[in-house]
Protein backbone atom coordinates (compact mmCIF):
# COMPACT_ATOMS: atom_id res chain seq x y z
CA UNK A 1 0.00 0.00 0.00
CA UNK A 2 3.11 2.55 0.82
CA UNK A 3 4.77 1.82 -1.63
CA UNK A 4 1.62 2.39 -4.59
CA UNK A 5 1.71 5.62 -2.44
CA UNK A 6 5.30 6.55 -3.37
CA UNK A 7 4.85 4.94 -6.68
CA UNK A 8 2.19 7.68 -7.16
CA UNK A 9 4.25 10.59 -5.93
CA UNK A 10 7.11 9.33 -7.74
CA UNK A 11 4.57 9.41 -11.12
CA UNK A 12 4.02 13.05 -10.39
CA UNK A 13 8.33 14.09 -9.43
CA UNK A 14 8.62 11.42 -12.90
CA UNK A 15 6.16 13.50 -14.73
CA UNK A 16 7.56 16.44 -15.97
CA UNK A 17 10.61 14.21 -17.32
CA UNK A 18 10.24 12.66 -20.48
CA UNK A 19 10.02 9.40 -22.09
CA UNK A 20 14.27 9.00 -23.12
CA UNK A 21 15.34 10.16 -19.49
CA UNK A 22 13.96 7.22 -18.30
CA UNK A 23 15.33 5.26 -21.24
CA UNK A 24 19.00 6.83 -19.81
CA UNK A 25 18.49 5.89 -16.12
CA UNK A 26 17.88 2.31 -17.65
CA UNK A 27 21.15 1.26 -18.64
CA UNK A 28 22.01 -2.39 -17.71
CA UNK A 29 19.46 -5.27 -18.98
CA UNK A 30 18.80 -6.15 -14.61
CA UNK A 31 15.67 -5.08 -13.51
CA UNK A 32 16.74 -3.77 -10.13
CA UNK A 33 14.07 -2.59 -7.42
CA UNK A 34 14.59 0.66 -8.61
CA UNK A 35 13.62 0.03 -11.75
CA UNK A 36 10.52 -1.84 -11.06
CA UNK A 37 9.36 1.65 -9.38
CA UNK A 38 10.47 3.57 -12.48
CA UNK A 39 8.21 1.39 -14.73
CA UNK A 40 5.16 3.56 -13.94
CA UNK A 41 2.01 1.84 -13.31
CA UNK A 42 -0.31 4.19 -15.14
CA UNK A 43 -3.89 4.33 -13.77
CA UNK A 44 -6.82 6.36 -14.55
CA UNK A 45 -7.17 10.32 -15.35
CA UNK A 46 -8.61 11.61 -11.51
CA UNK A 47 -9.00 14.80 -9.92
CA UNK A 48 -5.81 16.62 -10.65
CA UNK A 49 -4.84 14.98 -13.45
CA UNK A 50 -3.04 17.47 -16.47
CA UNK A 51 -4.11 16.89 -19.41
CA UNK A 52 -2.82 18.53 -22.77
CA UNK A 53 -5.69 20.03 -25.02
CA UNK A 54 -5.20 19.02 -28.58
CA UNK A 55 -7.36 21.03 -30.37
CA UNK A 56 -7.95 24.57 -31.06
CA UNK A 57 -10.57 26.09 -28.81
CA UNK A 58 -7.53 27.67 -27.28
CA UNK A 59 -6.78 25.89 -24.26
CA UNK A 60 -3.60 24.46 -23.54
CA UNK A 61 -3.15 22.74 -20.50
CA UNK A 62 -6.41 21.88 -18.72
CA UNK A 63 -6.97 19.82 -15.39
CA UNK A 64 -8.92 17.56 -14.18
CA UNK A 65 -11.86 18.25 -11.45
CA UNK A 66 -14.26 15.59 -12.24
CA UNK A 67 -14.46 12.16 -13.80
CA UNK A 68 -17.96 11.49 -15.01
CA UNK A 69 -19.57 8.14 -14.13
CA UNK A 70 -16.65 6.49 -12.53
CA UNK A 71 -15.54 6.28 -8.80
CA UNK A 72 -11.95 5.33 -9.87
CA UNK A 73 -11.42 8.09 -12.85
CA UNK A 74 -11.70 8.46 -16.67
CA UNK A 75 -10.31 6.14 -18.92
CA UNK A 76 -9.70 6.63 -22.49
CA UNK A 77 -12.73 7.63 -24.15
CA UNK A 78 -14.30 8.96 -20.91
CA UNK A 79 -15.61 12.56 -19.90
CA UNK A 80 -14.02 14.60 -17.52
CA UNK A 81 -15.10 18.05 -15.86
CA UNK A 82 -11.98 20.08 -16.04
CA UNK A 83 -10.20 23.62 -15.03
CA UNK A 84 -8.64 25.58 -17.91
CA UNK A 85 -4.92 26.04 -16.31
CA UNK A 86 -2.82 27.41 -19.38
CA UNK A 87 -4.44 29.42 -22.60
CA UNK A 88 -2.45 29.49 -26.13
CA UNK A 89 -1.36 33.28 -25.96
CA UNK A 90 -3.54 35.80 -27.69
CA UNK A 91 -0.63 36.59 -29.93
CA UNK A 92 -0.20 33.20 -31.52
CA UNK A 93 -3.32 33.37 -33.65
CA UNK A 94 -2.44 31.23 -36.73
CA UNK A 95 -4.31 29.87 -39.37
CA UNK A 96 -6.43 27.40 -38.05
CA UNK A 97 -6.07 28.59 -34.48
CA UNK A 98 -8.93 30.64 -32.96
CA UNK A 99 -7.84 33.43 -30.34
CA UNK A 100 -8.73 31.24 -27.07
CA UNK A 101 -12.58 31.05 -26.82
CA UNK A 102 -12.13 29.50 -23.08
CA UNK A 103 -10.48 31.67 -20.63
CA UNK A 104 -8.59 30.63 -17.85
CA UNK A 105 -10.10 29.05 -15.01
CA UNK A 106 -12.72 28.31 -16.73
CA UNK A 107 -14.84 25.58 -16.22
CA UNK A 108 -15.21 22.92 -19.19
CA UNK A 109 -16.04 19.43 -20.37
CA UNK A 110 -14.06 17.46 -22.20
CA UNK A 111 -13.89 14.07 -23.75
CA UNK A 112 -10.01 12.19 -23.27
CA UNK A 113 -8.70 11.16 -26.62
CA UNK A 114 -5.37 9.84 -25.63
CA UNK A 115 -4.47 8.31 -22.33
CA UNK A 116 -1.40 6.51 -21.20
CA UNK A 117 -3.23 3.96 -19.43
CA UNK A 118 -3.79 1.00 -21.26
CA UNK A 119 -7.38 0.03 -22.35
CA UNK A 120 -8.42 -3.66 -23.28
CA UNK A 121 -10.06 -3.69 -26.80
CA UNK A 122 -13.02 -5.78 -28.09
CA UNK A 123 -10.60 -8.56 -29.94
CA UNK A 124 -8.53 -8.74 -26.46
CA UNK A 125 -5.45 -6.82 -27.23
CA UNK A 126 -4.28 -3.62 -25.10
CA UNK A 127 -4.31 -0.01 -26.59
CA UNK A 128 -1.85 2.51 -25.14
CA UNK A 129 -1.13 6.09 -25.83
CA UNK A 130 2.00 8.48 -25.14
CA UNK A 131 0.08 11.09 -23.04
CA UNK A 132 -2.41 12.11 -21.64
CA UNK A 133 -4.75 14.55 -23.93
CA UNK A 134 -8.20 15.88 -24.24
CA UNK A 135 -10.39 17.70 -26.54
CA UNK A 136 -13.05 20.32 -24.79
CA UNK A 137 -16.55 19.95 -25.48
CA UNK A 138 -19.73 21.70 -24.55
CA UNK A 139 -22.98 20.33 -23.42
CA UNK A 140 -25.83 20.74 -26.03
CA UNK A 141 -29.10 19.56 -26.09
CA UNK A 142 -28.01 16.17 -25.08
CA UNK A 143 -25.03 15.96 -26.38
CA UNK A 144 -21.32 16.72 -26.12
CA UNK A 145 -20.17 18.64 -29.05
CA UNK A 146 -16.47 19.78 -29.89
CA UNK A 147 -15.82 23.44 -29.10
CA UNK A 148 -12.79 23.33 -31.44
CA UNK A 149 -12.44 22.98 -34.73
CA UNK A 150 -9.57 21.04 -35.22
CA UNK A 151 -7.99 18.05 -34.01
CA UNK A 152 -4.11 17.20 -33.77
CA UNK A 153 -2.77 14.05 -33.31
CA UNK A 154 -4.43 10.16 -33.18
CA UNK A 155 -7.19 9.15 -31.69
CA UNK A 156 -8.86 6.33 -30.75
CA UNK A 157 -11.94 4.06 -31.90
CA UNK A 158 -13.42 3.98 -28.92
CA UNK A 159 -14.59 7.11 -29.63
CA UNK A 160 -17.61 6.10 -32.54
CA UNK A 161 -18.87 3.18 -29.20
CA UNK A 162 -19.14 6.23 -27.17
CA UNK A 163 -20.92 8.90 -30.15
CA UNK A 164 -17.86 11.37 -30.00
CA UNK A 165 -18.45 10.78 -34.13
CA UNK A 166 -17.69 14.74 -34.78
CA UNK A 167 -14.38 14.09 -33.15
CA UNK A 168 -13.29 11.33 -34.94
CA UNK A 169 -14.65 13.02 -38.10
CA UNK A 170 -11.89 15.62 -37.31
CA UNK A 171 -9.21 13.97 -36.36
CA UNK A 172 -5.97 13.65 -38.39
CA UNK A 173 -5.44 10.00 -37.68
CA UNK A 174 -8.01 7.11 -36.09
CA UNK A 175 -6.01 4.60 -34.10
CA UNK B 1 -9.80 -9.91 -37.84
CA UNK B 2 -5.46 -9.06 -39.07
CA UNK B 3 -2.79 -11.10 -38.38
CA UNK B 4 -0.22 -7.97 -37.14
CA UNK B 5 2.86 -8.66 -37.03
CA UNK B 6 5.22 -7.55 -33.95
CA UNK B 7 7.57 -4.60 -34.30
CA UNK B 8 10.34 -5.98 -32.64
CA UNK B 9 10.33 -9.54 -32.96
CA UNK B 10 8.37 -10.02 -36.04
CA UNK B 11 6.63 -13.07 -35.09
CA UNK B 12 2.39 -12.59 -35.97
CA UNK B 13 0.18 -10.99 -33.30
CA UNK B 14 -3.07 -13.27 -33.14
CA UNK B 15 -6.08 -11.59 -31.59
CA UNK B 16 -5.92 -11.81 -28.12
CA UNK B 17 -2.44 -11.02 -27.77
CA UNK B 18 -0.66 -8.31 -27.41
CA UNK B 19 -0.15 -4.36 -26.42
CA UNK B 20 -0.48 -1.48 -29.18
CA UNK B 21 1.09 1.34 -28.63
CA UNK B 22 0.56 4.77 -30.60
CA UNK B 23 2.81 7.00 -30.35
CA UNK B 24 2.02 10.87 -30.90
CA UNK B 25 3.24 11.08 -34.43
CA UNK B 26 0.39 8.15 -35.19
CA UNK B 27 2.47 5.57 -35.76
CA UNK B 28 1.49 2.04 -34.37
CA UNK B 29 3.61 -0.42 -32.41
CA UNK B 30 2.10 -3.66 -32.13
CA UNK B 31 3.95 -6.35 -29.33
CA UNK B 32 3.43 -10.00 -29.72
CA UNK B 33 4.03 -9.97 -25.33
CA UNK B 34 5.90 -8.14 -22.93
CA UNK B 35 9.17 -9.42 -23.54
CA UNK B 36 8.80 -6.95 -26.87
CA UNK B 37 7.48 -4.27 -25.21
CA UNK B 38 9.84 -4.25 -22.50
CA UNK B 39 12.91 -3.94 -24.89
CA UNK B 40 11.17 -1.39 -26.94
CA UNK B 41 10.57 0.50 -23.61
CA UNK B 42 14.36 0.06 -23.02
CA UNK B 43 15.00 1.43 -26.08
CA UNK B 44 16.81 -1.09 -27.79
CA UNK B 45 17.03 -1.46 -31.66
CA UNK B 46 15.57 -4.64 -32.95
CA UNK B 47 18.24 -5.10 -35.74
CA UNK B 48 20.81 -5.15 -32.66
CA UNK B 49 19.04 -8.04 -30.96
CA UNK B 50 19.83 -11.24 -31.52
CA UNK B 51 16.80 -13.29 -31.63
CA UNK B 52 14.82 -10.98 -33.66
CA UNK B 53 13.90 -11.78 -37.48
CA UNK B 54 15.23 -8.22 -38.14
CA UNK B 55 18.70 -9.22 -37.02
CA UNK B 56 18.84 -12.61 -38.48
CA UNK B 57 17.49 -10.93 -41.68
CA UNK B 58 20.14 -8.41 -41.70
CA UNK B 59 22.88 -10.71 -40.88
CA UNK B 60 22.22 -12.95 -43.71
CA UNK B 61 21.16 -15.95 -41.00
CA UNK B 62 17.95 -16.45 -42.65
CA UNK B 63 16.19 -16.03 -45.85
CA UNK B 64 15.33 -12.69 -47.49
CA UNK B 65 14.82 -12.31 -50.49
CA UNK B 66 12.39 -15.23 -51.83
CA UNK B 67 9.13 -15.01 -54.72
CA UNK B 68 7.14 -16.95 -51.64
CA UNK B 69 7.50 -13.59 -49.70
CA UNK B 70 5.53 -11.85 -52.68
CA UNK B 71 2.19 -13.42 -51.71
CA UNK B 72 2.19 -12.07 -48.14
CA UNK B 73 3.07 -8.08 -49.56
CA UNK B 74 0.07 -5.58 -47.70
CA UNK B 75 -2.54 -4.50 -50.51
CA UNK B 76 -4.56 -2.01 -49.92
CA UNK B 77 -7.04 -2.24 -52.41
CA UNK B 78 -9.82 -4.79 -51.26
CA UNK B 79 -10.77 -8.04 -53.18
CA UNK B 80 -14.22 -8.33 -54.13
CA UNK B 81 -15.44 -11.28 -52.70
CA UNK B 82 -15.31 -14.34 -55.01
CA UNK B 83 -16.19 -17.57 -53.41
CA UNK B 84 -13.90 -19.52 -55.90
CA UNK B 85 -10.99 -17.24 -55.26
CA UNK B 86 -11.71 -17.61 -51.74
CA UNK B 87 -11.23 -20.99 -51.20
CA UNK B 88 -8.34 -21.41 -54.05
CA UNK B 89 -6.42 -18.65 -52.34
CA UNK B 90 -6.81 -21.17 -48.68
CA UNK B 91 -5.65 -23.77 -50.53
CA UNK B 92 -2.31 -21.74 -51.82
CA UNK B 93 -1.82 -20.64 -48.24
CA UNK B 94 -0.68 -24.08 -46.91
CA UNK B 95 0.98 -24.80 -49.64
CA UNK B 96 3.26 -21.74 -49.61
CA UNK B 97 3.87 -21.57 -46.30
CA UNK B 98 5.10 -25.36 -46.54
CA UNK B 99 7.53 -24.55 -49.69
CA UNK B 100 8.64 -21.24 -47.48
CA UNK B 101 9.59 -23.54 -44.97
CA UNK B 102 11.39 -26.24 -46.94
CA UNK B 103 13.23 -22.70 -48.76
CA UNK B 104 14.28 -21.51 -45.48
CA UNK B 105 15.60 -24.81 -43.73
CA UNK B 106 17.77 -25.17 -47.16
CA UNK B 107 18.93 -22.02 -46.53
CA UNK B 108 20.24 -22.52 -42.96
CA UNK B 109 21.41 -25.98 -44.19
CA UNK B 110 23.50 -24.60 -46.92
CA UNK B 111 24.46 -21.58 -44.53
CA UNK B 112 25.97 -24.61 -42.29
CA UNK B 113 27.13 -26.83 -44.94
CA UNK B 114 31.04 -26.05 -44.28
CA UNK B 115 30.84 -27.10 -40.57
CA UNK B 116 31.50 -30.66 -39.99
CA UNK B 117 34.67 -30.76 -42.25
CA UNK B 118 35.87 -27.54 -41.33
CA UNK B 119 35.54 -28.95 -37.62
CA UNK B 120 37.29 -32.28 -38.52
CA UNK B 121 40.22 -30.24 -39.87
CA UNK B 122 40.38 -28.31 -36.49
CA UNK B 123 40.92 -31.17 -34.44
CA UNK B 124 42.98 -33.26 -36.45
CA UNK B 125 45.51 -30.34 -36.36
CA UNK B 126 45.05 -29.96 -32.77
CA UNK B 127 45.66 -33.53 -32.30
CA UNK B 128 48.97 -33.36 -33.74
CA UNK B 129 50.03 -30.48 -32.03
CA UNK B 130 49.13 -31.20 -29.00
CA UNK B 131 49.83 -35.40 -28.54
CA UNK B 132 52.20 -34.85 -25.96
CA UNK B 133 49.34 -33.77 -23.43
CA UNK B 134 47.90 -37.04 -23.48
CA UNK B 135 50.65 -39.34 -24.41
CA UNK B 136 54.09 -39.46 -23.46
CA UNK B 137 57.08 -38.50 -25.83
CA UNK B 138 58.66 -41.80 -25.12
CA UNK B 139 55.15 -43.61 -26.03
CA UNK B 140 55.38 -41.98 -28.97
CA UNK B 141 58.36 -42.85 -30.23
CA UNK B 142 57.77 -46.65 -29.60
CA UNK B 143 53.96 -46.32 -31.27
CA UNK B 144 54.23 -43.59 -33.31
CA UNK B 145 50.13 -43.58 -33.83
CA UNK B 146 47.85 -40.80 -32.88
CA UNK B 147 45.93 -43.44 -30.83
CA UNK B 148 46.72 -44.07 -26.66
CA UNK B 149 47.78 -47.75 -25.92
CA UNK B 150 45.62 -50.02 -24.44
CA UNK B 151 45.74 -50.78 -20.84
CA UNK B 152 44.88 -54.26 -19.21
CA UNK B 153 43.43 -54.46 -15.89
CA UNK B 154 43.20 -57.65 -14.06
CA UNK B 155 39.41 -57.85 -12.82
CA UNK B 156 39.21 -60.39 -10.18
CA UNK B 157 35.54 -62.56 -9.81
CA UNK B 158 34.23 -61.72 -6.76
CA UNK B 159 30.55 -62.52 -7.05
CA UNK B 160 30.72 -65.87 -4.98
CA UNK B 161 32.13 -64.36 -1.72
CA UNK B 162 29.65 -60.99 -1.68
CA UNK B 163 26.95 -63.66 -1.87
CA UNK B 164 28.62 -64.94 1.06
CA UNK B 165 28.54 -62.06 3.02
CA UNK B 166 25.19 -60.80 2.12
Amino acid sequence: MAASIWCLAGRSLLGGLGNSSLGVLRMSSELTRSDLLFQQTRTFIQMGTNLKVVDNSGAKRVKCIQALKSKKGARLGDIIVASVQEINPAKEVKKGFMSSTVKKGAVVHAVVVRAAMPRGRCDGSQIKFDDNACVLVKYVGGEYEPIGKRVHGPVPHELRKKKHVKILSLAGHVA
Amino acid sequence: MRLEKCWFCSSTVYPGHGIQFVRNDAKIFRFCRSKCHKNFKMKRNPRKVKWTKAYRRLHGKDMTQDTTFEFERKRNRPERYDRNLAENTLKAIKKIVKVRADRESNHIKNRMKGNKSAERKRDAKELEQSIHMVKAPLTLEKDPSYTLPKIQEKVHLRSEENRMEE
